[in-house]
């Protein structure tokens, strides 16, 4: 029980900042190497409150989320206005810098770790904050701004030219998931009452987009299966560890290349998104029937 | 001043390599208008075909070096066929070929740990040729080492029959001619597929060889893939998309990081290439050869 | 109406490296008129559409929008200003379904924030609701509303070209730069078409700037048209002026079959 507890508890850690994930590239489509690296800055930012300056959690939350915040700001201002490389190289960048930094920083414990954190991540904390993300991108989504993040996902210069300030909106989709991200390291540190700089390298960045890949760019139910799905694996899969990422590797080729809808397909799991599909499903055939009838007509 | 010389000693020898890892990444960005990420993956591989095919085959190193980079030529073709040729066929958004390309190295990178294990392997000196067994060259103070000097002219003849290629011969032409306009080419009797392979192919050839060569300098080991960040870097800093670009920009890079650990400290050696990174995304996207390019409707 | 041109190029043009894609074009469209933008393939139309959208930077000349320059500025905000347009591959959300294409391009009809958004305060359930009406009332308009659940991807074509026109009115234009819209169409649909623009130009109080290449669609509704033949200006003036220059005569010559 208290297995499965902590297994759930990871689950609603990781959830924080695969969410940011989800809307930076499930909906807007720009693809971070380095998101490992925001929520680096966050879990060492709440380590260093909660440790050493003794500040309560929820501050060593906010400053967590918010700094990672600000220094996204930062790589958005330098790249969001280039082509898409330019932002996919500047966040491996930005990932290896700031674990290279935090090596060498002996306040922060540098490469060999930081221990005795004080554990501070309850559960009702997670699942509070869980709800709460869920709701807010939720809302996010289903609003004229996500409308737009999505537009800028599909059709870059479609959505220009329909009133889009794409830079902006790209800025908004970087800093919600740079926060996502902070807030999650936030609680990790002070869960896991450990921090090493390895933790937060490239592996952890495509860890996360992984998740939100298996449960479909596009898809909040989606993203909220996958984190499951990923993060209890390991766990199931133990004994082959090792082969658990070739696995992963192999299948994130296969999803792309046939069916980038991941598990849920671009559907959401609610009854308005499963309605949706339906309609979309209905309309299609009804549109087959018109045009096998028409051609009929043409034929007699 | 001896310092001085030495410092570019040994920057440009390692120049050399992110040149040659550099140049590959460049030339497919140039045609494909895409950056493979999976580039690092094919370089580490490189480095292991060479390696194992000198202490388990036990060719001479000549062969081995042949097999590093025919060997990461046939990867990288694989992977585009397998892997990027289907999205392109479908027209997918530019985002599915980076996670694409992200599946591709994770999957590469583990399959080498899952099989042949992480523990980093050692180019065995005695069974490389003579001129790597003696002691380092002096001349005055400085000090070269056997395998620098060996990095430096193999990169720099690679680079040399590379920029006779696609300057001199009639493939190389076509080359030049995919990258300016592909629908343009294809008219004129090019056929892209064949150019685009042709490509692949030689970008994996170049990252087989800087994976040998690099290996032999430092250590062969999966996680080597990483070092594709530096040519990403030296890319951009020398104008993504230009060959030119990247070969000068691999070597100011390789130059100002060993500055940098040979006056100031070795921790802080892989920050600087960010921050070179960020320098250049302030004061010139366009890096140092770039040209400016306006978006296409 | 004030005798101030909807739009107004002056000396226009663009530069690629050596090569002159617009070489000093003026031209004038009448407020509430309907222009035409001809000239054989690679006459630099295309091109004009994209200087006034602001994809491109302007190499020397002037775009004034109702009086004001809008040249080189930020492609949204230009489009903000009432100028939108078609393309010539057509460029849908095709993941979309057909509502929400246009459900997202009404988003300039309301004003609530991010914060609204997110955390759900009233006037977002007031203008969200403001935006579905638009979009409904727009697709019955445009005779889409029947299939609006549909994938824009499986729309047939001439709906699609139907659909891109109606995204771009989705934004209140006074403007609409239509590229190409009866590429591909029989002259059926291209009848349609024609109709379909002229009735648009009077509902929606506009005016329009059409490229295209079916002479019957823009002798049928264009009262002026513009002749471009590599980047610079054939002929300017009314349909039949221009139908009767010699210039354009040969410029055409043995290349037209009426589609």
């Amino acid at each position: 029980m208290e297995y499965i507890q902590g297994i759930a508890i990871l689950i609603g850690i990781n959830l924080i900042a695969v969410l940011g994930l989800c809307i930076l590239t499930g909906f807007t489509g720009l693809f971070s190497f380095g998101h490992g690296g925001f929520m680096a800055i966050g879990a060492y930012i709440s380590a260093i409150m909660t440790a050493r300056l003794n500040l309560p959690f929820s501050v060593a939350i906010l400053a967590g989320g918010l700094s990672a915040g600000l220094i996204s700001v930062f790589i958005g201002q330098l790249t969001l206005k280039l082509k898409g490389d330019y932002f996919c190289i500047a966040t491996m960048g930005f990932g290896e810098a700031v674990r290279v930094i935090l090596n060498n920083v002996e306040y922060c414990g540098g490469a060999r770790g930081w221990a005795d954190l004080p554990k501070l991540t309850s559960w009702w904390v997670v699942l509070l904050l869980d709800i709460v993300c869920l709701v807010l991108t939720w809302n996010l989504i289903n609003s004229r701004q996500g409308r737009n993040l999505i537009a800028v996902r599909e059709e870059e210069l479609a959505a220009q030219m329909a009133g889009v300030n794409v830079f902006r909106f790209k800025m908004i989709a970087l800093i919600v998931s740079a926060v996502l991200a902070g807030v999650s390291g936030a609680l990790m540190a002070n869960y896991l009452q450990f921090l090493r700089p390895t933790m937060f390298n490239m592996a952890k960045s495509t860890d996360l987009t992984i998740m939100v890949i298996f449960g479909g760019l596009g898809s909040i139910s989606g993203t909220v299966l996958g984190t499951i799905l990923l993060v209890s694996l390991p766990e199931v899969f133990r004994n082959f560890a090792q082969w658990r990422l070739v696995i992963y590797g192999l299948a994130v080729i296969v999803i792309m290349v046939g069916r980038p809808k991941g598990i849920m397909g671009g559907m959401e799991l609610t009854p308005a998104g499963i309605r949706k599909v339906l309609a979309a499903r209905r309309a299609k055939a009804k549109l087959e029937a018109e045009v096998k009838a028409a051609e009929q007509g043409d034929a007699a | 001043m001896d310092q001085f010389l030495q410092q570019l000693v040994n920057g440009l020898s390692i120049g050399s390599v992110y040149a040659l890892m550099a140049v590959g990444y460049s030339l497919v960005y140039s045609i494909m208008n895409f950056s493979n990420f999976a580039h690092g993956s094919v370089i580490m591989l490189g480095a292991y075909f060479g390696f194992f095919s000198l202490t388990l085959l036990g060719v001479p190193f000549s062969v081995a070096f042949f097999v590093a980079a025919l060997g990461a030529a046939v990867i990288a073709v694989l992977l585009e066929r397998l892997a990027y040729k289907p999205l392109r066929d479908r027209r997918a958004p530019f985002l599915y070929f980076i996670i694409t390309a992200m599946g591709a190295s994770i999957f590469i990178d583990n399959s080498v740990i899952a099989t042949i294990g992480p523990t980093p392997k050692t180019f065995p000196s005695d069974l490389l040729p003579g001129f790597f067994q003696g002691d380092p060259f002096e001349f005055g103070a400085l000090t070269i080492g056997r395998v620098d000097i060996a990095m430096f002219v193999v990169a720099a003849i690679c680079l040399a029959l590379l920029v006779f290629f696609i300057d001199f011969t009639k493939l190389g032409k076509a080359i030049q001619a995919t990258a300016y306009n592909i629908k343009a080419a294809a008219l004129m009797g090019i056929n892209p597929n064949f150019i685009i392979i042709l490509v692949f192919a030689i970008g994996g050839g170049l990252a087989g060889a800087a994976g040998i060569l690099y290996g032999m300098k430092y250590q062969v080991f999966p996680q080597m893939s990483a070092i594709t960040l530096k040519s990403f870097i030296a890319a951009v800093f020398g104008g993504l998309g230009s060959l030119s670009g990247a070969l000068l920009g691999s070597l100011l890079l390789a130059l100002i990081e060993t500055f940098i650990s040979g006056y100031l400290s070795t921790q802080y050696r892989d920050l600087f290439a960010f921050g070179i990174l960020i320098a250049m995304l302030v004061v010139r996207p366009s890096g140092i050869m770039g040209k400016n390019i306006e978006d296409k409707a | 109406m004030n005798g101030v041109p909807v739009l107004e190029l002056k000396g226009l043009t663009k530069l690629f490296g050596g090569l002159a894609a617009v070489n000093d074009v003026s031209f004038k469209v009448r407020e509430g008129g309907i222009s035409g933008l001809i000239g054989p393939n690679g006459a630099g139309k295309t091109t004009v559409f994209n200087l006034i959208t602001g994809v491109y930077k302007v190499t020397e000349g002037q775009i004034l929008y109702q009086g004001k320059p809008i040249h080189n500025q930020e492609p949204y905000k230009i489009a903000c200003g009432g100028v939108t347009r078609t393309f010539q591959n057509i460029r849908l959300f095709k993941e979309l379904s057909v509502f929400d294409n246009v459900y997202t391009a009404c988003h300039l009809s309301a004003n609530y924030n991010l914060f609204e958004s997110v955390f759900r305060l009233p006037r977002y359930w007031k203008e969200d609701k403001l935006l579905k009406e638009q979009a409904r009332s727009l697709l019955q308009i445009m005779g889409l509303e029947e299939r609006q659940e549909l994938t824009a991807d499986n729309l047939p074509y001439g709906l699609q070209r139907r659909l891109e026109i109606t995204r771009a009115l989705a934004l209140k234009p006074k403007l609409l730069l239509l590229d190409e819209p009866a590429a591909g169409m029989n002259p059926d649909e291209t009848e349609q078409l024609m109709r379909l623009i002229v009735e648009v130009r009077k509902m929606f109080d506009l005016s329009v700037l059409v490229i295209e290449h079916h002479m019957d669609l823009i002798m049928g509704i264009c009262e002026h048209i513009h002749v471009l033949s590599f980047g610079c200006t054939l002929a300017d003036g009314s349909a039949e002026e221009v139908a009767n220059d010699p210039k354009v005569v040969e410029a055409y010559l043995g290349a037209e079959e009426e589609k």
